[in-house]
This record gives C-alpha cells, structure tokens and sequence, in this order.
C-alpha cells in the first residue's frame, strides 16, 4: 500500500485502497463521538431528573395539608353576649376561645397551664379565623354545636407527614410526648386527616408555616411581569424595527448596536442598583412595588428583546422586501405589511424567553426592597409586593421544617410557570415558523 | 466582425469546427481534381478515365452528406451564435455549391465518354479551343475559393467573385463561336451541343464559385452580398467597421 | 471629479442634441477614466426611457460606466453579460431599486417618458408603480394568491370597493395567464403555487399596478424549460401594452424574447443592435467571443 501511495503521480494513487485503509479509524473516531454525545447528555439528564426528583419529593407534600375535627360550641355567652348580632361584635369576638373549648372537651382529662397550652397548640391559630368567617357568613350558626375541620398546628402536621423522628429525645423535638399522645389518639379516632392544601394557593405569606401561601407572591410576579411586557414589548420591538429597517449603518448605530449587545450581558443586580437610584431615589417611586420592579425587569429585558427581534428580522428574506418595494410600498408599509408580520412569531418568542427570565429574576428585585415580609395579596402596581423567586429566597432561608417542603412547592410552581411559557414560544415558533 | 481566433471555452466546440471545416476544404481538394482529371480525360480522349471521374462523384455526394450532418448536429448540441453560427450555415451551403461543381465535373466526363465512345469521328479541335482558356478560369476560380476559405481571406473572395465576369463573357463568345461553326457546317451540331454542354458546365462552375465566395465574404463579414451588384459586394466586403 | 462629470454630461448632451446619435466620448473631456465606446444605435425613434451617461458606484468601486442607451416603447430589450457586468445593476438604476442599497451612488441621467427619475421631486413611490419589477426569485407574499394581486393597487388606493378590486385581480391574473389555473383557489396561499405559477402570480402582481415599464431580472432562471416557455410566450404578449426590460444569462432566451439586446461586460455597455444582428454578427469583440463561448 505504501508503493500505492508513493507514486510519482498524485492523481494515480488508489483512491479505493487509500480509502479503506482509514475507514476503521473514521468509524472508530465517528463511534467515539457518539459515545462522549451520550454520555454528555445523559449525565445532563441525571441531574435533571436528580433535582426535579429531590424538589418533587420534598415539595409534594406541602400540597397536603394536616387537619383536626374538633367539636365546636358556638357559645352565644362568648360570640355575642349582647344577642343583638352586631357584625362589629361579631368580628371582634375571642372565637380562640371556642377552639380552646372545643379542644378541652375533646380532652376533658388535661389540666394545668402547660399541658393545656401543648393541647391547645396542636391546632394552627388560624382555626379563630376560620370560625370567625363561619359565623360572619352564617349568624344562624350561633348557638349550635358543629364538628369541625380545623387547620392542624405545622408540628402536628410535620408528624403525621413522619418527618419527625419519634425516637429522639423530648428537648430535642419541637413535639412534646403529651402531645405525641393526644395526635395518636385523635388518628385512633378518625380525627385526623389530611386534606388539599388549598390555603398554600389563597393566602400571602405568614410565620406560620401551615398558614403560609404564595398567592401574594403569584400576584407580585404577575403585576411585574405585566409592566414589564407592556414597556418592555413594545419599545423593544420598536427598537429592533428602527435599528435594523430605517437607522442608517453609521458609526452611531454601530455603538448603539455594542452597547445593546452589551447591555444583554450586564449582571442584573446592577439593574437593581439602577432602579434603586434612578426610580426610587430620584423619581421617588414606593418602594417594594412592582410598578418598579417592572420598570427594572423592562431595562433587563429589553436587549434581549432587542436582539431577539433584530435577528427575526434578519431572518425575513430580501426578497419580500424587494416584492413589496417593486410594487411601489413606501419603507413603511414595507415594514408595516410585510416585514413584520413575519417576524412577529420570532419576536414575541424572543419576549417570552425574556419574561420567562425575569420571572425567574431575584437579584434586581432584593435591591429595590421586594424582599420584604408582606402578608397582604397586593392588588395594584403601587402595593407592596414579592415575586414567586423572591419568595422562594425569603422561605428557604426559614428553619421549620413545613417552610422547607413549602419552599420546594413554591419552586415546583415557578417551573411550571417557566415550563409553561417556554412551551408557549416553542409552539409559536412550530405554528408560524415559515420555510422560505 | 472578423472571426475570432481565440479558443472556445469548451475545446471539444473548436475540434469539432476545425473538423468541420477541413472536411470541406477535403471536399473541395477533391471537387478540384475532379474537375482537372475531366479536362484531362477530355484533351486525352481517355473514356476509362472519364468513367472513373464519374464513379468518383459519389465520394463527394457522401462527403456533401457527411458536412450536412456534422452541421446539423453541432446547430443542435451546440447552439452556435455569431460567427460559429455562420461559419456552420456558410459551410453547410458551400458544400452544397461544392457538390453541384462535383456534378459538373460530371457532367464534363459524361459528355467526353459520350463523344469518344461512340463510332463517330472526333470532334475537330476548332471546336473545343474554347474549352480550355474557360477551364483554366473556373479551375482558377475554384481554387481561390478554397484558398479563401483556408484563409478566410475576403480580399481573395472578392478576387473570386470578379472573375466570374470574365468567365462569363468567355462563355458568351464561345457561344456565338459554337453557333457560327454549327451554321457554317451542320454536320458538327452533335459535337457542338457536347462541347456546349462542357462550357456550359465550365460556366456553371464560375457561377457556383462565386456563390462559394460570397459565403466566405458573409462568413467573414456577416454580410450578405448575394443577388447584389459587384461594385456594391466588393465595397461591402471590404469596408472597414 | 463631480464637476467633470457634469460637464462632461453637458457637452454629451449637446451633442447628442445636435447629431441625434452618439457621438464618440473621446470628443468629450473625460479625463477621470477611460471609456469604452459603444458600438451600434443607442437611440431609437419612440423612446420610453432615455438613458444617457449612467455611473454607479459602490463604494468608491465604480460598477457602471457611462452607459447611454433608449428603450424604446413597446419594445422587449434584453440585456445580457457575463456575472458582474452591471446589467442588473443598471436594471435596478431604471425603477431606483438601487435605493435600498447603501453605499450606492448613482451619476447621470434616466428619464421616463418627460420625468428625470433620479430629480428630487420624483418619489420613489411613483416611479416604482410605474416601472415594475420582476425578480430572479419567485418572491410571492406569503399570502393568498389574492392578496398578492390586490396589495399593489390597495397601497396606492387605485379602485373603489370590493367589486373593483375583485375584478382588476382577475384581469390581472388573466393577462399573466394565470387566471385559468387558480381561478377556483384565489385564497390559497401564492407560495402554494408551483415555481412558474409563482412567476407568473408575481408578473400579474407587477401589472396589476398597470405599469409602463416592466423590469425582468433573470425572470426564468430559477424555471423548468416548460414554466420558461411560458413566461417566454407571456412575455411577447405583454410587449402589446408595456415596455419590457429583462436581464438573463440565457442567451437563447434573449434571442427569443427580445426586438434589441444590450451586451454589457465590466461595466461598461459593450453594444447594442437589433436581437438579431447581435446573435449572429456582433460588431465587437468581445460580443461575439461572449455569444460564441470564448469568453474568458
């Protein structure tokens, strides 16, 4: 072969043997690489599956919530002692009072201060609240006896979910042994069940974990989300149309282009710092708000829109541009009619990657004071609010033990949000993506 | 426009044209000596060569036939344009004018068989002095034509295309010679109308020739100067563009 | 070097006024370049466009140089040259498609009947309605076949109504010799169309507008023989009512198509004659070594 090779003439050699001489090593080298491709991504996939894995696991079951059937005597001696249904007694009346009978007479046995305030802690606080909203619905209850479904305290439910451990010693359980009894007894019973966290989806945040939802969150990320579309959408798009159709190819549009690029890449808390400045300090914005927390995410968000519209308009053919300028559209209907539409599946793509980002987006949004513990479900662009990442941060660093699966919940959410919205931009892009 | 010289991008294109035309300059080598062995035959009184000028026309009429089909093929692999285009055309035609003098040369050695075969006397010589001044010219003629096309030199077309002025009025008074013998003596009337046949060949000749050169001159120039007066083909043919 | 030009431009145009034809640009100062003369009439009795002393420059690359040359009225002029030659580029001169591109500099002058295309006061916008444009690509609007007829006349507000409109998109289509074959599917998309249909769905586009002049650049070369064969035929229908200017590397199909044909090479109009004079007895060199095969 090697006399095949030398011949005096290049173009003589034996292409064949030459050829099958180094077949085995290209389809060694060909069979290599795939296996480095599988191996790469099935790692990748491990850890995929290892961390949503882990969140599930951990998450799942604060969608379940712990709850006690306590016999309640809506007393009218302690509800509404002038008998006139005043709503203004009727809403400041002791109705921990009730469960705190309810619960003495599921234990008529407990005495002392202590062992009554270990029974009485097996139910969550919450229980007056849920009275209270029976009674101001239904005065007719006053008077009657009903069994009721109350919200067991987090500890209780940490046990019954097994996540304690019976074993260890008393000091070091946040549940005491009486206390172990009295839940022991009450599943004996029948009392005790566990029902659909639907609190975890209603309510804003608390200190008390079985109380604690992410409704105020959800509504802080969306209120954000929404200013930061609404700005960021538009100018971004507008944006992109006049750098890459009318700006004329300068010096200035080339800086503005490096800077646009740029922008794209700059670490977002230092957007944060910018709100921080610029919208509270100088403009004197409320703080916490996600008006400004939009504003920030807008600044965030529009290189990438800009960049992703830039290139959907790229990717539009010259030649409909010629086709719409030879029939004697001006620049504008060019854009207008023609361009646009085109790219409009590409650019609103480029915005859902974009909003999905800032969605995920915490950094910015510590900085101009949405880190705060708010317990109301904002319902305006100025109240005070928290975003669902934000959130996550505030639970995770909680050290109860119902906060920890909460926090795993909450980021089962959020990617379900991200899931979603990354589904919504791969579907436009499958339904109006045009082969040219 | 002159021909152009360079190469064709596509060298088989310029193989096949070369082709082309040498097998028409062969043909015309070969109409030449068909036309020099006839005369020959007819001063020799030689009836075996004058048969074999006879048979011989055949391999013209194959090569005629062969130059139509090599043409024809190249118009349609090809698509020639400009001067490829008349350079074909002008050769496909010339062959055509070729083949009819090939016929002519024919028709001298049919009319030498004719009369030296037979039981008859020879025609007396007085008779056929015409024969060889107008042989000389249209042989003459002939062969500027193919020295034309060898060269593609118009100059020696127009030549061409002016002497057939002369052979033409060689004919006309050999013409009227022929007439007064077959009026002096009626017995030469065979022989006469034989001899007239001849130079009427030999005329035909010059006229075929000059249809040669006129080719050679659209050839060259690209234009035509057929069915036009000779001052107006020798000014446009060799009019500077 | 402007002020050359100009001038050079005012004494081309005396003369051409006084002589009717052109006359050799050695007589006139031009000294920035040198000059290729063109060979054959550059002018001729009805002119619809009137082209005299066009320069295009691409940055400072100079694309396009000095050529001079009518187009007639009703006449189908083909422009044909090697690649790179500026007869696309002098194409897009005549409807100032030439605009779109940066750092192109067209000198010179280009009437349209009267009317100095490149004057201020002309807009593009006319001058495209009234030259028309025919790309190498089927280019249809990625909407129904239609719409694509309709876009051109809905723009520039040419009809009153949905009858109007319903009518000029057939007579379009008709006259493109279209109308037959998508009659009962004017709402499918125009992309759904086979290549020629394309083609012609975009000349009827073009003549829906009901231009003067129709641009053709390379109309056929992305077609099949028969799709050809087609625009070809509509092509010498069309000559009736409009002047056609077309651009292709075919020269069969400018010898078919075509009354006069314009050989430009390097940027420079090299000549221009009648189809049939060019095809078989160009007067330039390098005419005849490109029509023969010689070229390059």
């Amino acid at each position: 072969m090697n006399k095949v090779i030398s011949s005096p003439d290049p173009l003589q050699r034996n292409i064949k043997t030459i050829v099958n001489a180094s077949l085995p090593r290209r389809h060694a080298a060909e069979r290599r690489f795939r296996w480095y491709g599988l191996i790469a991504v099935s790692l990748g996939l491990a850890f995929v599956v290892l961390m949503f894995g882990n969140i599930i696991s951990k998450g799942y079951p604060a969608f379940w919530q712990t709850y006690i059937q306590v016999p309640i005597q809506f007393d009218p001696a302690v509800i509404d002692p002038q008998g006139n249904r005043d709503p203004q007694a009727l809403q400041s009346a002791d109705y921990a009072a009730l469960v705190r009978a309810g619960m003495r007479r599921m234990f008529p046995a407990v005495e002392g201060r202590l062992e009554l305030r270990a029974l009485y802690g097996l139910v969550s606080s919450d229980g007056a609240l849920e009275l209270q909203n029976r009674v101001l619905q239904n005065p007719e209850l006053i008077g009657a006896e009903q069994e009721i479904w109350l919200l067991a305290s987090a500890n209780v439910d940490t046990l019954i979910k097994g996540n304690i451990e019976r074993s260890l010693d008393e000091t070091e359980r946040p549940i005491k042994d009486n206390q172990i009894g009295w839940v022991d007894q009450l599943q004996a019973a029948g009392q005790i069940e566990k029902q659909f966290n639907t609190i975890l989806f209603s309510s804003g945040d608390s200190r008390e974990p079985e109380q604690a939802g992410i409704r105020g969150a959800l509504m802080g990320s969306f209120y954000t989300l929404l200013i930061t579309f609404l700005l960021s959408f538009p100018i971004g798009v507008a944006t992109a149309v006049y750098l890459e159709e009318f700006a004329p190819k300068n010096r200035w549009t080339d800086l503005i282009e490096v800077n646009i690029n740029n922008l794209a890449a700059v670490p977002s808390i230092v957007f944060g710092l910018l709100g921080l400045a610029v919208f509270i300090n100088f403009f004197g914005l409320p703080r916490s708000a996600p008006l400004v927390g939009g504003l920030v995410l807008s600044l965030m968000t529009l290189p990438v829109i800009i960049i992703a519209g830039r290139a959907a308009l790229t990717s539009v053919p010259p030649s409909i541009r010629e086709a719409a300028l030879g029939v004697g559209a001006s620049k504008l209907q060019m854009v207008g009619h023609h361009v646009l539409p085109l790219a409009m599946p590409g650019m609103l793509t480029g915005s859902i990657i974009g909003m999905a980002r800032a969605l995920g987006e915490s950094a910015p949004l510590l900085m101009i004071g949405m880190v705060a513990f708010i317990v109301d479900v904002p319902k305006s662009f100025t109240d005070p609010a928290t975003v669902l990442p934000v959130q996550i941060f505030l639970w995770s660093d909680l050290p109860e033990r119902a906060f920890v699966e909460r926090t795993s919940a909450a980021i089962m959410v959020l990617l379900a949000f991200m899931i979603v919205m990354n589904g919504l931009a791969i579907i436009l892009r499958k339904r109006f993506e045009r082969r040219w | 426009m002159a021909i152009s010289h360079d190469a064709h991008t596509v060298k088989q294109f310029d193989v096949l044209l070369a082709n082309l035309r040498n097998l028409v300059l062969e043909m015309g080598g070969l109409v030449e000596d068909q036309i020099k062995n006839a005369i020959q035959a007819l001063d020799n009184e030689d009836v075996a060569a004058a048969r074999e000028v006879i048979a011989r026309d055949q391999i013209i009429n194959g090569m005629q036939v062969k130059v139509d089909e090599d043409s024809v093929s190249l118009i349609a692999l090809r698509q020639p344009l400009g001067s490829d285009l008349r350079l074909i055309m002008s050769l496909s035609k010339i062959v055509t004018d070729l083949e009819r003098i090939g016929d002519e040369a024919e028709k001298i050695a049919r009319m030498t068989v004719k009369t030296y075969d037979g039981v008859s006397s020879s025609p007396s010589a007085k008779l056929l002095r015409d024969v060889h001044p107008m042989s000389k010219l249209a042989a003459n003629m002939l062969h500027g034509c193919l020295d034309a096309l060898a060269r593609l030199d118009v100059e020696k077309a127009v030549e061409v295309a002016k002497g057939d002025d002369e052979l033409d009025q060689e004919f006309q008074s050999a013409l009227r010679r022929l007439m007064t013998y077959m009026m002096e003596d009626q017995r030469t009337i065979g022989h006469a109308i034989n001899v007239l046949f001849i130079i009427k060949a030999l005329e035909r000749i010059g006229d075929h020739s000059k249809n040669i050169a006129e080719y050679i001159i659209y050839l060259v120039k690209g234009k035509d100067v057929r069915h036009v007066k000779m001052d107006v083909l020798v000014q446009d043919a060799l009019e500077e563009e | 070097m402007s002020t050359t030009i100009i001038e050079a431009k005012a004494n081309l145009d005396n003369a051409l006024n006084a002589e009717g034809r052109q006359i050799p640009l050695s007589s006139v100062q031009i000294t920035d370049y040198d000059h290729r003369q063109t060979v054959g009439k550059i002018t001729v009795d009805n002119p619809k466009m009137i082209c005299r002393d066009v320069n295009v420059y691409y940055t400072g690359k100079q694309a396009l140089k000095h050529v001079s040359i009518d187009i007639g009225a009703n006449e189908v002029i083909a422009f044909i040259g090697p690649s790179g030659c500026g007869k696309s580029t002098f194409l897009r001169c005549l409807n100032r498609m030439n605009d779109t591109i940066p750092f192109c500099q067209v000198i010179g002058e280009i009437k349209l009947d009267q009317d100095d295309i490149y004057d201020k006061s002309i807009d593009v916008v006319q001058l495209r309605a009234r030259v028309g444009m025919v790309f190498q690509k089927p280019n249809p609007f990625p909407k129904s076949i239609y719409e694509n007829v309709a876009y051109g006349p809905r723009i520039h507000g040419m009809v009153d109504g949905k009858a109007e409109m319903d009518e000029l998109v057939r007579a379009s289509l008709e006259r493109a010799g279209l109308l037959k074959e998508v009659e009962n599917r004017l709402s499918e998309p125009g992309t759904s169309l086979s290549g020629g249909q394309q083609q012609r769905l975009c000349i009827a586009r073009a003549i829906a507008v009901n231009p003067e002049v129709i641009l053709m650049d390379e109309p056929c070369s992305a077609l099949d023989p028969i799709a050809t064969a087609k625009i070809e035929e509509l092509i010498d229908e069309l000559r009736e009512n409009y002047t056609i200017v077309i651009v292709t590397h075919s020269m069969q199909q400018a010898a078919r198509v075509s009354q006069r044909t314009a050989y430009f090479h390097l940027g420079d109009l090299i000549e221009i004659g009648e189809t049939d004079q060019i095809f078989t007895n160009p007067k330039h060199k390098l005419t005849e070594d490109y029509i023969t095969g010689r070229f390059g």
